[in-house]
């Protein structure tokens, strides 16, 4: 898709919301599928991949989490590898045989922001997980982007992840979200 | 089974095996409650996670939930998270900051020393009808190491400094080798349908499972390389009191797996000069060797690596795992995230060494769901006759760290506790060398 000159503030156009979708959807077939070099070749190189702690506090006693805090991923491009590359390794016993898992992407908004090659996008995350014989987990999480577009294509720049579950209720996450 | 069951049927030091079932029983796990989480010093939290006046966090010790809270005189008070009227929990938070909790369903309130203070509509009592300073709910008994918060309800049970034994000879360099440690905030949580007892062996002395099973999350790390040969030379095995500790004296093996390089010279420039100057030359090449630690019941953490954590028994098949990264206080911040950034890319549920070890325990636990299965033991064997004496080494000492010895003797003391009716029944198994026993 050719630049277009969008707004830089309001609501994203029908089309671009169309394109913010279809990035989202291709982005879960390739977690789907085990593509993972494939997805990571749709994040910028400067990707920060963010899934903080969680506690329950009292509302009184609210905090944001921040990135020097405890996270399940805090991950630049070099930390993503490192984890594709241990799919890779041919070592991987947990995931052979494999995981199945599906990604239903929802509740997508798009919006500008002050850079106008870069959207803040939200959306919902519904992983189903089954693994081993019978094992099967849901995972929600709720996602904030923020897509660039890098000559004409959509690459995944930035996400922040926070999950429902308080106390995660699997033994290992081994999917992305 | 019968209050007379001897729990030492349940494993043998000399075949070297385990029964299967103490991974199952419900009335072996209700045992456990009673006689190991009712009566031994547990860890509650790390002083950074409760610095001011009126902080608190709240755990568990067994299936028991208790809030640990940060008193006006910098004292810590632990009790009960159970409201005496009608039972329900007084407080819902993992943490934060009161100057009272105040019971959802009648609006009975507790101070922050945990004493019961006013009632909802009070007036509905008349007088003598409750006598407040009995009907609180119960507190345990509050010692700290070194930063580490231990709780305990048994009024008999001996003091932490005597439970901790010469351990403590190892753990001060993990927890004092350059003043003080800190934890850094929050926590990851999660559960894991297996007994608790096999995430606390696996660090108690299972060197030898990395090798295989952490192949591919050592690769990850290291640049695509996987572990060198197992090295049994010059590396142990320790136990204390049922607490134990496995290592390497090559010095690094652990700060590698972080896979960061500011870490790894922070360590030898910075933390391995002052072990040395502290501790003597050997405790400066056990720390960030390949290691892994125990404390028990229920901690464990890894030197070098800096993840700390605490099993939490959900039933004898779930387990709740609370993770945390632990730093020292003076290191400056870009360290601190460093280990952080580490720990997190290795030990939590999405860590790529982690992710496997999950997968193992519910494996090893689920499958007692076979009646035959369950009847057939588990080996423990390996070094089994490896026992040695060393000069400077305190504790049971084992050659070499690929070895099953800290688990048999973490066994040991769990089936000295479960038989236990007095701690003077409960026998000091290793030879002391820096701690005065009183029972």
């Amino acid at each position: 898709m050719t630049k277009s000159p969008e707004k830089s503030a309001g609501p994203a156009s029908m089309e671009l919301t169309f394109e913010v979708e279809q990035f989202l959807y291709k982005e879960a077939r390739f977690l789907d599928t085990e593509e993972f070099h494939a997805w990571l070749d749709i994040l910028t190189d400067d990707i920060h991949y963010w899934m903080p702690y969680r506690y329950q506090r009292y509302r009184k006693n609210h905090v944001e989490p921040t990135v020097n805090d405890m996270a399940y991923y805090n991950d630049d491009m070099h930390n993503l590898k490192r984890r594709v590359l241990r799919n890779d390794t041919g070592t991987c016993w947990s995931e052979d045989p494999a995981t199945r898992a599906s990604h239903a992407i929802s509740n997508v908004e798009v919006e500008h922001t002050d850079n106008p090659d870069e959207y803040k996008v939200y959306s919902l995350t519904t992983v189903n997980r089954n693994m081993n014989e019978d094992e099967e987990h849901l995972i929600v999480g709720h996602r904030t982007d923020i897509l660039r577009r890098v000559n004409g294509q959509l690459k995944l720049a930035k996400r922040k992840i926070i999950l429902d579950q308080n106390i995660f209720m699997n033994k290992s996450l081994n999917v992305f979200l | 089974m019968s209050e007379k069951t001897d729990y030492h049927q349940f494993i043998d030091n000399k075949e070297g095996w385990v029964d299967r079932r103490i991974f199952w029983e419900e009335e072996i796990y209700e045992q456990e409650l009673k006689q190991i989480f009712a009566k031994s010093w547990q860890f509650i939290a790390h002083d950074s996670m409760i610095p001011n006046t009126n902080d608190f966090y709240t755990t568990y010790m067994g299936e028991d939930g208790v809030i640990g809270a940060r008193q006006k005189d910098g004292s810590v008070r632990v009790f009960l998270n159970s409201c005496p009227h009608r039972g329900n929990k007084f407080c819902f938070a993992d943490e934060g900051n009161a100057r009272s909790f105040i019971c959802n369903y009648h609006g009975w309130s507790f101070g922050i020393d945990g004493k019961l203070g006013a009632l909802a509509n009070e007036h509905v009592y008349d007088e003598g009808d409750i006598d407040k300073e009995k009907w609180s709910p119960k507190q345990a008994r509050v010692e700290t190491y070194k930063g580490l918060i231990f709780a305990t309800f048994d009024q008999e049970a001996p003091s932490l400094d005597e439970w901790l034994g010469d351990f403590r000879w190892y753990l001060d360099m993990m927890f004092d080798n350059d003043g003080e440690t800190e934890f850094i905030n929050g926590s990851i949580k999660s559960y894991a349908n297996a007994n608790w007892k096999f995430g606390v062996e696996n660090f108690i002395g299972d060197a030898y499972h990395a090798l295989w099973n952490h192949d591919s999350g050592l690769k990850a790390m290291n640049n695509g390389e996987g572990f060198g040969p197992a090295v049994q030379d010059g590396s142990f095995h320790a136990s204390v009191n049922g607490h134990g500790w496995e290592f390497g004296t090559d010095g690094y093996a652990d700060v590698v797996i972080g896979g960061s390089e500011k870490w790894l010279n922070y360590v030898r420039d910075i933390i391995k000069p002052k072990i040395k100057d502290k501790y003597g030359e050997l405790r400066s090449n056990i720390f960030g060797s390949l290691a892994s630690v125990s404390l028990f019941p229920n901690i464990s953490f890894l030197p070098g690596i800096q993840t700390f954590r605490v099993w939490l028994p959900r039933g004898p098949k779930k387990l709740e795992l609370r993770i945390f990264t632990i730093v020292n206080k003076n290191m400056p911040e870009e360290i601190k995230q460093e280990i952080n950034n580490a720990c997190m890319m290795t030990f939590n549920p999405a860590g790529v060494l982690e992710m496997d070890d999950g997968e193992n325990w519910e494996g090893n636990t689920q499958v007692n769901k076979g009646y035959l299965t369950r009847q057939e033991k588990l080996h423990y064997g390996c070094g089994i006759t490896r026992e040695i004496e060393h000069e400077e080494l305190p504790g049971i000492i084992y050659k070499g760290q690929f070895n099953d010895a800290n688990q048999r003797h973490f066994y040991t003391r769990w089936a000295d506790l479960m038989n236990a009716e007095s701690w003077d029944d409960v026998p000091t198994r290793y030879k002391p060398r820096h701690t005065k026993i009183t029972k």
